[in-house]
């Protein structure tokens, strides 16, 4: 078999790999179960693309994000891999019918948990030769799971009824409990693929404000200021959308929001404005972000606090990946962690619910989120007792990485040695180009973040008989 | 859509159903919103927004009654314009689509969707671009873009699109052919959404929506000519406005057959038949229907003198006994349908 640089060669026209991807490989090629905790950007990929170039049969990736999943194949598409697919549930039945005709012939599938989880679709997988199963976003058993994806948690059987194939874990970010949370999920010992999550290009930043108007206009203050493009992410659409106009309108600057609640052809359009340098600003939901390839994102401001450090640094990670000076600057007014609190506590069941439901389950209305919920665990023979366990243990888990961020937050020293200590990592030595604490002002000039001055472009509007002419 | 989209749709000489403007726009063709489309003048309206929620247009309605553009019945389903409402109205300058006649013989959704991936795709191909990000559409569009793309490929298909295309917009007024053109993606032109043409033009959305269906519709009518490069993606997409089915029992019906014949020979119920042939009647041109062998002279003869004033304003209710007892509420729905057809030729 010709060497992976070989194969890296002649698939992507890259002479070397990027750091932890040959690991990684290395690891799968002596059949080996691996675990790759690699930075956003590192070309996760990558690695299971060439992986199912050298080897026959199909991987079959679980994904969480339904939007994304079209992506990637999109990508594997671009990329020479005709024979991809994806299932999820927003695929038309006679789309999923035709795929599921040529299940033998995919070389890489995407399906989403709940797809996945299906007898049906597990016979049919049963039939075929996997060559490698990759749980994209791994570090999701541990986030989603409980609250939003309880099929998350059955991965470790379905893993099992599919004879154990080998697999690939991959993420951007994952602490030591949530490495063991993951191998414990999937019932695997895997080898574990590690690179530091820490970024050093990009400077941390916490600001105090004293509430939401004055975070109103700090937000457009710094958007002024800031070197574009840059990614502002909220935690409600409805606020990602409203802010988007408002800053269009008022900081003069092209901006759009992109969340969950737009349809593809927005998202796709959205997303290419941004990717050509034609947005200056995205204002997103945690939907933007997982597969948008982007290196030069000079800022990422956080207008809500995120629920967890994981999500803060996969956010951030969007920032600075051409390696050049960047700045992640979070927003906080007090009382800013009841917005995670209360989105997280929606949820969850409460203790009553539970109980009633259990007691009376034909009573309860399915399409309701929590029901559903409850009724999935019921339906696989959870009992009541194990589920207000789960529950409890879970919304203590959720307080302390709430309560981590919060320290972060609040920290009066080195915010990157509080940030890395959440990974298990030790910081490099505080200096000026590290962070600034909440109570330390935030310098641009110092940093080399201050937008030069620009005067604006005129918008010419081109008429339509020419931008069908440039079009072609 | 906000007030001033549905106070276009509104009269202030006919109370309008609320349900049967939402259920157009959503694409639930019962017999009964198909009828009162027609009557309304507003069956172009069919299946254009399918994601409508129901109950979607009741902020616009809340919206007009503040501002006394209409009055709501009793019973909260009808509405009618008011005289402040036509005045104000008439202040907003407010798109006309011009090729509104063609809209229920296409399938406008899935005819955009194949337009947009088919410029991406020639556009990419011009430049010589192998590696790009498609537009996120179904498989079926993929589908029929692949196997038309395959098939039109050559040096000269870009530059006969452009022709084409300019060709078809011309015909439309400026406006609408630069919201059209904006709103494709190709080479080095992300394309602008629906959102961001509205607010650059400073226009509702709904409004935007009715130029780019005008110019989807534009385009897929001069695709009907076998030369343009677009006809093997479009042309397909014409259609009867009359469900397959339907059509079945109308071919079935112009053959000479008896209703209940028809009925058992196709194993449907007689109230099928009569539905399909009530659609059928709304929906094709008074020429296309059997009027003759199915509401033959005699019947309409006793129609004309028991039925009088405006055609809205009858009841089979009203009707005296006898003819209750001798026709069924189909012939008296026929024959509004044909009376209909008298006044507004098809």
């Amino acid at each position: 078999m010709e060497s992976l640089t070989a194969s890296l060669q002649r698939v992507f026209g890259f002479s070397q790999f990027r750091s932890g991807q040959e690991a990684a490989l290395t690891s799968l090629e002596a059949g080996k179960d691996t675990l790759a905790i690699l930075p956003t950007g590192a070309g996760k990929t990558l690695i299971y693309q060439l992986y199912g170039y050298r080897h026959p049969g199909c991987v079959l990736i679980v994904s969480p994000l339904l939007s994304l999943m079209n992506d990637q194949v999109d990508r594997l598409r671009m990329n020479g891999f005709k024979r991809a697919a994806a299932i999820n549930s927003l695929t038309p039945f006679g789309e999923r019918l035709s795929i599921l005709n040529h299940l033998d012939q995919l070389q890489f599938l995407f399906l989403s948990p709940e797809m996945l989880s299906q007898p049906q679709m597990l016979n049919q997988l049963q039939r075929i030769n996997l060559s490698l199963l990759v749980i994209d976003e791994a570090h999701c058993i541990v986030q989603w799971g409980p609250d939003f994806r309880p099929e998350y948690l059955l991965l470790g059987a379905i893993r099992d009824k599919l004879q154990r194939p080998l697999t690939l874990m991959l993420t951007a970010t994952a602490g030591k409990q949530t490495r063991h949370e993951i191998a414990k999920q999937l019932r695997s010992t895997p080898a574990v693929v590690t690179e530091s999550v820490n970024r050093p290009n990009i400077f941390l930043d916490v600001e105090n404000v004293a509430d939401e108007a004055t975070k109103q206009s700090r937000l457009q203050d710094l958007v002024k200021r800031l070197p574009r493009p840059g990614v502002v992410y909220f935690s409600s659409k409805q606020q990602a959308s409203d802010t988007a106009l408002w800053l269009q309108q008022t900081a003069g600057v092209t901006a759009a929001a992109y969340h969950a609640g737009l349809d593809a052809e927005d998202r796709f359009k959205i997303q290419q404005q941004f990717m050509t340098d034609k947005l200056d600003i995205i204002c997103a939901t945690s939907a933007f972000g997982m597969g948008i390839d982007k290196d030069n994102v000079r800022f990422v401001i956080h207008y809500h606090l995120p629920a967890d450090l994981e999500s803060y640094a996969q956010e951030i990670g969007r920032a600075g990946r051409d390696g050049a000076p960047s700045v992640a600057i979070l927003l906080y007014a007090p009382g800013d962690e009841q917005l995670p609190l209360a989105l997280g506590q929606s949820n969850r069941p409460e203790a009553e619910t539970i109980q009633r439901y259990y007691a009376h389950p034909q009573s309860f209305a399915a399409d309701e989120p929590q029901i559903h919920l409850l009724a999935f665990y019921r339906d696989h023979g959870i009992s009541q007792a194990a589920v207000e366990r789960l529950f409890a243990g879970r919304e203590r888990e959720r307080n302390h990485a709430l309560s981590q961020m919060v320290d972060y937050v609040q920290s009066p020293t080195c915010l990157r040695e509080k940030w890395l200590q959440a990974f298990d990592e030790a910081a490099p030595a505080h200096d000026e180009a590290c962070c600034a604490p909440s109570n330390q002002p935030l310098d641009l000039a110092a940093i080399h973040l201050l937008q030069q001055a620009v005067t604006p472009a005129p918008i010419q509007k081109v008429p339509w008989q020419e931008r069908l002419a440039r079009l072609f | 859509m906000e007030a001033v989209d549905l106070g276009q749709l509104l009269s202030s000489k006919q109370d309008r159903r609320i349900r049967v403007i939402e259920n157009l726009l959503r694409g639930k063709k019962t017999v009964s919103t198909l009828y009162w489309g027609q009557r309304y003048h507003l069956l172009p309206l069919l299946n254009l927004s399918k994601h409508l929620a129901r109950g979607g247009l009741d902020t616009a309605i809340q919206d007009l009654q503040q501002r006394d553009w209409v009055t709501v019945d009793a019973e909260q389903k009808t509405l009618r314009l008011t005289a402040k409402g036509e005045v104000g109205l008439a202040q907003h300058a407010y798109y006309r689509p011009v090729t509104v006649d063609q809209w229920v013989n296409w399938d406008l959704n899935a005819a955009r969707q194949r337009l947009l991936l088919a410029v991406q795709v020639t556009s990419q191909f011009a430049h010589s671009t192998a590696r790009y990000y498609p537009l996120a559409t179904d498989q079926e569009t993929r589908r029929a873009v692949r196997q038309w793309f395959h098939g039109a490929k050559g040096p000269a298909l870009a530059s006969d699109l452009a022709t084409a295309l300019t060709a078809s917009l011309r015909q439309l007024p400026n406006e609408t052919a630069s919201i059209m053109t904006d709103q494709f993606t190709g080479f080095d032109q992300p394309g602008l959404t629906l959102e961001q043409l509205a607010l650059a033009t400073d226009q509702a959305i709904w409004q935007i929506r009715l130029r780019e269906f005008d110019g989807v519709a534009q385009i897929a009518r001069d695709a009907w000519q076998t030369t343009h490069p677009l006809h093997n993606l479009l042309a397909p997409l014409w259609r009867l406005p009359v469900s397959t089915s339907s059509q079945a029992t109308l071919a079935a019906v112009t053959a000479g057959g008896d209703l209940q014949r028809v009925a058992d020979r196709r194993k449907i119920k007689l109230s099928t038949v009569r539905e399909h042939l009530l659609e059928a009647a709304i929906m094709l041109p008074v020429t296309d229907f059997p009027y003759e062998l199915v509401l033959p002279p005699a019947m309409r003869e006793a129609f004309r003198t028991a039925v009088h004033g405006d055609l809205d304003s009858w009841q089979y209710v009203a009707l005296p006994q006898a003819m209750q007892a001798e026709y069924d509420f189909f012939y008296f729905r026929l024959y509004a349908i044909w009376r209909m057809k008298q006044e507004v030729p098809a």
